[in-house]
């Protein structure tokens, strides 16, 4: 049984129209992270999940309730911000007992049993009676977390509640977001801007661009699935290289073609509609290989490297190739200078074409999730 | 890499282009404060053409009259009921306005307008509008409630119609900082208050007077020197400190004192007794509420 249910939920703002028409389902129990970039829809969605924002047209079911137009306390869900908003004048332990004291449903045991438990969850009982301006940003979120923890919601709502963190501590955090969620399983509805973070964390990941949702599904499936260029770009640290290529049929074999290379599909689905289509060839940085690292009949491809940039666990190459750039990762600490002509390989089982409209019509492996192999070593 | 250029070639001009300024202070500000010391030490008569040096006598003389003193405590009870009065009804109004998402430009017109109209106008409308026999609100007042509102013999009344008067006439001021502080609250907070169900007056006293109190300890001060200086207007119209001197205020006696009475010197002595006073009750408004002001994030 899904437990939150948006059905072609839209939000228009005077002529604007943020969300265009979201058709999603999440589980009880489940971690769904939106993410798409600034402008997308993905903070308005969420408020209107949390009924900040009414709904312009559509339906939003919680728990098989249609709960359009039912205000914010009474949809038993909890938010948490991404600027925090903690109430700067009360100690963290009143802004964890502010809202179910204020709500008047709760005995004073029972509101000092969910604050000790939330702080004892957080690991912040020595934080109790501070205020926010004596807490560090890290800190600070915990508190925001646990004022979400003591209302012991339906759902956990949270809008980029690591955007104001340092590096550091947002991965630490994301560790404890985790942790958190594994231990009370809670259906939590998660928004963020950052691909990584929606990747780690999220059970399922909805890509959203331009109001509209692109694709759910999960993280691993996202990246070697992507449902259109948007996805194949947006998800993936560097983005997937896109160059044009026309798809011919040389000899029984569909080859992608381009100025700077040749490549042969293996047969999948969709291939043979491609045929005789120009379309945009993608291949990950990563799935590129130094020919170095290939078998020796493996065919490969020279291209012309013009900057390199060392990332420490690798170096990362943009390179020309026939008129248009690609990006290529290579192992750290090879001995390639800009200007170097280099032989790479794709490897083949990652090859995806899109046709003109962005859309994915063909991905050299089958979409159905394999089941984990042990990985080969060479 | 440009060269740091001074504004002024020579700090002469810098002295010469504050001279203006510091020209029209020490005539309209610095030397009238001085006089008004000197004077404050002298008995006159005939507006100051005659005065004889009688050294603390003036405030002696103050101390000790029942009509002044008197007229202290009125000012007290004026200033305390003036600046309570506005800051409850102005914080009422602020809030209405900041929630209210519709219009708000046009309600916040409505509500700043008072402020705008000179005390005089203000003062002279507002009789007219609460006069005992000819006024509108006097007229349906006393149809509904029955009692009969001769403010101008009823000395208590006096006080309460010339007090809401010097209310209404503050609200706009109060209001504009107000409402400029309520909008700079981070709107999350709110959302989050709504989404813990928070009922709306608890909100306001729980989180937004806190959060805004730097701009309410500004206005009690500047609401008190407003009681205490610029109320005059209002008296000499509506009841010229009467009836039987229910709303004779400390800075309307003084005026009498000087222009009516002739007494510069006494005068003078009121003026910095209420200079005193005045600079005394914003000391201790600032000291008391720093304790209480939530400033900064």
């Amino acid at each position: 049984m899904s437990h939150i249910q948006l059905d072609d939920l839209r939000k228009r703002f005077g002529d604007v129209e943020a969300v265009r028409g979201i058709d999603l389902e999440i589980e009880k129990g489940e971690f769904l992270v939106l993410v798409g970039p600034s402008g997308c829809g993905k903070s308005t969605t969420l408020r209107m999940l949390a009924g900040l924002e009414d709904i312009s047209e559509g339906e939003l079911r919680i728990a098989d309730e249609r709960v359009n137009g039912v205000a914010p306390k009474n949809r038993n869900v909890a938010m948490v911000f991404q600027n925090y908003a903690l109430y700067p004048h009360m100690t963290a332990a009143e802004n964890m007992k502010f809202g179910m004291k204020s709500a008047g449903d709760y005995g004073d045991d029972e509101i000092e049993r969910r604050l000790d438990r939330a702080a004892d969850i957080l690991d912040i009982p020595e934080l109790m009676e501070r205020k926010p301006g004596e807490l560090s940003g890290g800190e600070r979120q915990r508190v925001a977390i646990g004022r979400a923890l003591v209302r012991e919601p339906e759902v956990f709502l949270l809008d980029e509640p690591l955007s104001n963190l340092d590096a550091k501590l947002r991965v630490q955090m994301r560790a404890e977001l985790l942790k958190l969620h594994q231990e009370l399983q809670t259906t939590t509805v998660y928004v963020t801007h950052d691909q990584t973070e929606a990747m780690t964390l999220g059970d399922r990941v909805a890509v959203l661009d331009a109001g509209q949702l692109q694709q759910v599904a999960e993280p691993q499936e996202l990246y070697d699935f992507p449902a259109n260029r948007f996805v194949a770009e947006f998800i993936g640290n560097p983005a997937m290289n896109l160059v044009p290529v026309d798809v011919v049929e040389d000899g029984g074999e569909v080859r992608a073609e381009h100025e700077g290379f040749s490549v042969g599909l293996p047969d999948q689905a969709g291939l043979d509609d491609a045929v005789g289509q120009s379309a945009h060839f993608g291949i990950r940085p990563e799935d590129v290989s130094l020919a170095g690292n290939l078998p020796a009949d493996a065919p490969t491809h020279e291209i012309t490297v013009s900057v390199t940039e060392p990332l420490g666990e690798s170096l990362l190459m943009h390179c020309d190739v026939g008129g248009d750039e690609i990006q290529v990762k290579a192992e750290p600490r090879a001995e390639i200078r800009p200007g170097d002509d280099i032989e790479v390989g794709f490897d083949e089982e990652r090859l995806h074409l899109f046709d003109q409209s962005g859309d994915a019509v063909y991905h050299s492996t089958s979409a159905t999730p394999k089941t984990s192999e042990a990985p080969l070593t060479e | 890499m440009t060269e740091f250029t001074k504004p002024f070639d020579s700090s002469w001009q810098a002295y010469l282009l504050l001279v203006p300024t510091f020209a029209v202070l020490i005539a309209f500000l610095y030397y009238p404060a001085v006089e008004t010391f000197r004077l404050s030490l002298y008995q006159t008569l005939l507006l100051g053409t005659q005065k004889a040096f009688v050294g603390l006598e003036n405030f002696k003389i103050l101390a000790t009259s029942p009509e002044y003193q008197r007229s202290f405590v009125i000012s007290f009870a004026f200033a305390a009921f003036v600046v309570v009065g506005t800051l409850v009804v102005s914080l009422f109004v602020s809030y209405l306005l900041f929630e209210v998402s519709r219009g708000t430009s046009s309600y916040l017109v409505a509500a700043i307008w008072p402020y705008a109209l000179p005390t005089a106008v203000a003062a002279t409308v507002l009789m007219f509008l609460m006069h005992p026999t000819l006024g509108v609100i006097t007229h349906y007042l006393e149809a509904l409630t029955g009692i009969e509102l001769d403010w101008f013999t009823s000395g208590p009344l006096a006080f309460v119609v010339v007090g809401l008067v010097a209310i209404w006439k503050q609200l706009g001021y109060n209001i504009i900082f107000l409402v400029a502080a309520l909008n700079n609250i981070p709107e999350t907070l709110t959302e989050s208050a709504k989404l813990d169900g928070v009922g709306r007056l608890k909100m306001l006293y729980k989180v937004y007077v806190p959060l805004i109190s730097p701009t309410m300890v500004f206005l009690v001060v500047m609401d008190t020197i407003y009681a205490f200086f610029q109320t005059f207007p209002m008296v000499d119209l509506m009841t010229s400190g009467g009836p039987s001197g229910a709303t004779n205020l400390l800075i309307y006696k003084l005026y009498r004192d000087a222009f009516e009475f002739n007494s510069l010197g006494k005068a003078s002595a009121e003026s910095i007794i209420l200079f005193v006073i005045v600079a005394i009750l914003m000391y201790v408004q600032l000291r008391v509420s720093e304790s209480y002001t939530h400033y900064g994030a």
